[in-house]
């Protein structure tokens, strides 16, 4: 019976213990007009967290500066999320938590390509406007807009949509490379769109390679770099596996041209290598936001969090700012409120000149077309070299 | 008596989208979502339990089975056109004999091993799954997969899969049920048990585990099926290892080798996140915690909790 | 040739690096009969640690690795005392479950506690680079073989020679035996936990300068050990340790000469193709560590 009785009690500790950390916090009422309900949806665990963990940070910020000014048009933000974990079927729950529990207007995100595949028909069923901030497949501007899904609208650019100005640059100084990617999406999206793009300038590709992510030892790839011997290698990777790349990549002895795709002209990735700043010097990446756009940003990053600022949550940030925000004020302008309806009604008018990543306006397939930016990092610093309007 | 309730129970079960439209305005598709979510992850959880819970081989390959089985229903699917009535029993099919054919060579192995090699292949499959571009379309993930339509019937809407998930999960069930009752029942609990003593009385141990390995591994390619034809999207991040030890908590959660158990751990697993409404990353923590707790003060899962609950103390069926 | 002698360097490298975390396991295993599916996690912690005690502290290099050995040490008796203890007398099951849930716990502990961006421990060594021949290697990595092999001449002594160690070795041929001939039995299993933890932390804070340091790094390490332990035959530490030195360097040549991403598959393909070619690991079943 004592057995039992304490079975009992550590259920109850147990089942006690998650209830109150359950009960924790749920979302404290605005006064007056209710609030605006925004849904960040991202990998928040599993293997991709960190980029989850960014845009948690960049909304909370979001939240915070918005709601100290009042809110936009006196409705208070109020911040909900949900867990992608980066897969498909994680964003179909994902999503049909914050539509159907958490009651959302509109949701940002999904930052990871599979994960926005999945949500893409269900943010179609349930209708409510997804703005998506980072997903680069390919295939989802053939998804969204006229093209079928007139809920779901992309700020950023897909490497089909990079790779030919890219590529160009590099054949200016450059006849063959290396690609290194990362093995998901984005990496291998990103080959296939300069494997296209390097034919038509006429670079040869000498080899190809891909890695998952979290890797500890790329030094017998790199020694089949060695071996093939290109002019350069263009890096599709994230600072966070940047960093232990760079180093093995001088450890081995190369010293090939670098282009990169991704987060390695950013200062997640110097911060990473701090104790040896100029390790990447002469990388030019091609981008869409470096915190040079935004200094003010980074500086609140930076104040408030204590690392540097990061790009995920930063592209989540945009997508609110300058898309789902405008929207909101315009939808209360028009109609008096901030529905599904209304919002994604007023996303399709909105037109933001001069924003630091260029304009935002979607075209008919819900597609922004922001400035593409080379950044180089030159003795231990980020340089914009050019920044290129991408043409629809 | 037992014909009421039963009958009553499915009554149930059946009118669950209606009930929980009543109960829950507003939230009933996001509700009817974790329950297909639950019936596939209880089917899937009752496959692997005929292979680790009753013929006692710690089997690492179910994602394997898994992913084969919504690889092959979703690219036929897709670049084969195949209709759904074709392409579930392809993806059964494929499942099965991928189990049949890796089975043979595995079971020369034991326990450790044998988890191991299992293991091995489950890994083997992802990378594969991951890297095989041209044909699975590697992480760039089959899209656009159609929704099920069987002659006039297309399931399309939420009550719609949630029904196809209830009607699979009570065929496994049932399949369940029939294999580990009777004499086949009896076959493989001597196996677990005492393999010395089961080859000694004439049970083949080999040939029962690999009987349970195989229908196993057939389940859960069915499951694949169903499961790329809900959500539509297939993505090799679906079939990792992390897939085994969900199913393993959610079996010996709920209680090994034991209808009732598995299926209470498969919903206690699937609604559990959902009910601890947190910052994901602190409920993952919770849920570590809590299970660890379970484990330890709960051997036999939940379903220990439930047969000492109810005071009558009958043996629950399945049990041992 | 220079080719051949890099990938091999990788290997060792690598090997060292599973060696040791499998070392531990195969300890676990043979004094008391259980795998613990959190060794992985071990390694993670052992990171957090050494990166605490030398990148926040400021501690220098062999003072802040030493740290981190003692402290993960000392987390293996904790463990020892409130987790196994309760589990040890208990099915297969239960202590797989019990294990994988305190994997689970750490890693999103490690989320919470350290954030997700990876830390960075680069050493002196870490970024010094020898050069023999065109082969170009971090000392660091020098530092890492033969600090292994010392740490696995040191076991091999212990377990020899002390005490404590030829107890842990009695138990691993005969608990019973060796609770009624008066062995501490609980204090033995005690201690093989500190010491196979201990081996963790000693290992991140040897290999973290050369990789990082993140929260789920632990995941795939487990896996691989765990082969290693298995295919150098159950418990039996020695042949754990060759069987790592043979996945890394298989995996280097994998990676170098067939394919990268393919490398982990070619590992555990060759794995299975030793265990079905001697299902008894590849050092046969020896009884004891």
């Amino acid at each position: 019976m004592t057995g039992t009785g304490h079975r009992m009690i550590g259920i109850a500790i147990a089942v006690g213990l998650a209830w109150g950390l359950a009960a924790d916090a749920p979302p404290a009422r605005a006064q007056g007009a209710p609030p605006i309900r925004v849904g960040f949806s991202s990998a928040m665990t599993g293997p991709s967290a960190i980029t989850g963990e960014g845009v948690k940070w960049a909304a909370q910020m979001l939240a915070d500066e918005y709601n100290a000014k009042g809110g936009i048009m006196g409705r208070k933000i109020e911040l909900y999320w949900g867990d992608n974990a980066g897969t498909p079927g994680e964003a179909v729950s994902a999503v049909r938590k914050l539509v159907d529990v958490d009651k959302v207007d509109v949701i940002v995100g999904q930052t990871h390509s599979g994960a926005c595949l999945g949500a893409l028909p269900v943010v179609k069923e349930l209708q409510v406007p997804m703005v998506i901030e980072a997903c680069s497949h390919p295939k989802i501007r053939e998804l969204i807009g006229k093209n079928g899904n007139e809920w779901a609208f992309r700020v950023n650019p897909d490497d089909v949509m990079l790779a030919n100005q890219f590529a160009k640059f590099m054949a200016q100084s450059t006849k063959t490379v290396s690609i290194f990617a990362q093995n998901d999406d984005f990496g291998r999206g990103a080959a296939t769109a300069y494997d296209a793009a390097f034919k038509k300038v006429g670079i040869k590709l000498v080899s190809t390679e891909f890695f998952d992510r979290g890797q500890a030892d790329y030094r017998p790839v790199l020694t089949r770099v060695k071996r093939a011997n290109p002019e350069a290698v263009l890096l599709v990777m994230l600072a966070s596996e940047g960093s232990v790349f760079m180093r093995q990549f001088r450890e081995v002895g190369l010293t090939q041209k670098l282009y990169a795709r991704g987060s390695m002209a950013t200062v997640e990735f110097l911060y990473q290598v701090k104790d040896s700043p100029n390790i990447a010097d002469g990388l030019v990446e091609a981008t869409y936001w470096t915190p040079a756009l935004d200094p003010a940003w980074e500086k609140q990053w930076l104040e408030r969090w204590k690392v540097p600022v990061r790009i995920h949550g930063s592209l989540a940030a945009i997508a609110f700012r300058y898309a789902v925000a405008p929207a909101i004020e315009q939808a209360i302008k028009k109609t008096g409120k901030a529905d599904r309806k209304a919002i994604r009604d007023a996303l399709e008018e909105v037109d933001v000149h001069n924003t630091p990543v260029g304009r935002i306006k979607f075209d008919d397939t819900h597609q922004a077309f922001i400035n593409m930016l080379l950044v180089e990092i030159s003795g231990g610093q980020l340089k914009v070299l050019e920044k290129i309007p991408i043409q629809p | 008596m037992r014909a009421v309730r039963w009958g009553l129970g499915s009554g149930v079960l059946v009118a669950v989208p209606w009930i929980v439209a009543a109960a829950l305005p507003g939230q009933q598709r996001y509700v009817l979502h974790v329950l297909i979510f639950t019936a596939l992850y209880g089917a899937l959880a009752l496959s692997y339990d005929l292979v680790v819970g009753h013929v006692g081989s710690l089997s690492l390959a179910h994602p394997a089975f898994f992913g084969l089985g919504a690889y092959a229903a979703a690219l036929l699917a897709t670049e084969g056109r195949w209709p759904f009535a074709a392409a579930l029993p392809a993806g059964i099919a494929v499942a099965a004999l991928v189990a049949l054919a890796v089975g043979v060579p595995m079971f020369r192995l034991t326990e450790h091993s044998f988890a191991m090699g299992t293991l091995g292949f489950a890994i083997v499959t992802q990378v594969v799954a991951t890297n095989w571009v041209d044909f699975t379309h590697g992480p760039l993930c089959v899209t656009g997969i159609p929704k099920p339509q069987v002659g006039a019937l297309r399931i399309a809407t939420l009550p719609a899969f949630y029904w196809m998930g209830l009607a699979a999960l009570a065929l496994v069930a049932l399949l369940y049920r029939g294999l580990t009752t009777f004499r086949l029942g009896r076959a493989f609990h001597a196996v677990r048990d005492n393999e010395t003593l089961a080859a000694a009385a004439a049970i083949d141990p080999l040939r029962y585990r690999m009987l349970a390995f195989v229908i196993g591994g057939a389940v859960a390619g069915g499951v694949g099926a169903l499961y790329v034809s809900y959500v539509g999207v297939l993505c090799p991040g679906e079939l990792t290892v992390g897939l085994s030890i969900n199913l393993l908590v959610m079996i010996f959660l709920g209680g090994v080798g034991s209808l009732r158990g598995v299926l209470v751990g498969a919903a206690a697993f699937t609604a559990l996140p959902e009910v601890l409404r947190m910052a994901p990353t602190w409920r993952m923590v919770i849920y570590g915690l809590l299970l660890l707790v379970i484990v330890i003060r709960l051997p036999d899962g939940l379903e220990g909790v439930i047969r000492r609950g109810t005071s009558l103390g009958r043996r629950a069926p399945g049990a041992r | 040739m220079s080719d051949l002698v890099e990938q091999l360097v990788h290997g060792l490298t690598l090997g060292s690096l599973y060696a040791m975390v499998a070392t531990g396991l195969a300890l676990m295993f043979g004094v008391v009969r259980l795998i613990n599916f959190a060794h992985g996690e071990f390694y993670m912690l052992g990171g957090y640690a050494f990166w605490y005690a030398y990148a926040e502290l400021g501690l220098p290099y062999p003072v802040a690795g030493l740290a981190a050995a003692a402290a993960m040490a000392g987390f293996g008796l904790a463990y020892e005392r409130g987790v196994i203890r309760a589990i040890l007398t208990r099915t297969w099951h239960v202590q797989l479950i019990a294990t994988l849930a305190t994997s689970i716990t750490m890693t999103n502990l490690a989320i919470l506690v350290f954030g997700t961006q990876p830390k960075e421990v680069p050493t002196r060594l870490s970024a010094a680079i020898l050069d023999v021949g065109g082969v170009r290697l971090a000392w660091q990595r020098l530092l890492v073989l033969v600090a292994a092999v010392a740490i696995f001449a040191g076991l091999e002594w212990f377990v020899a020679h002390a005490k404590l160690g030829k107890a842990m070795r009695a138990m691993s041929q005969n608990r019973e035996a060796c609770a009624v001939v008066g062995v501490d039995v609980q204090q033995v299993a005690l201690a093989t936990f500190g010491i196979s933890a201990g081996l963790a932390g000693a290992a991140a804070a040897l290999v973290s300068p050369l990789f990082n340091i993140f929260p789920d790094v632990g995941a795939l390490l487990t896996l691989k050990a765990f082969a290693a332990v298995i295919v150098g035959g159950f418990g039996y530490v020695r042949g754990a340790i060759a069987a790592a030195f043979l996945i890394g360097i298989a995996e280097s040549l994998a990676a170098g000469y067939v394919s990268y991403a393919y490398k982990d598959a070619i590992a555990f393909v060759v794995m299975v193709a030793v265990l079905l070619v001697r299902p008894q690991g590849l050092f046969g079943r020896r009884i004891g560590i």
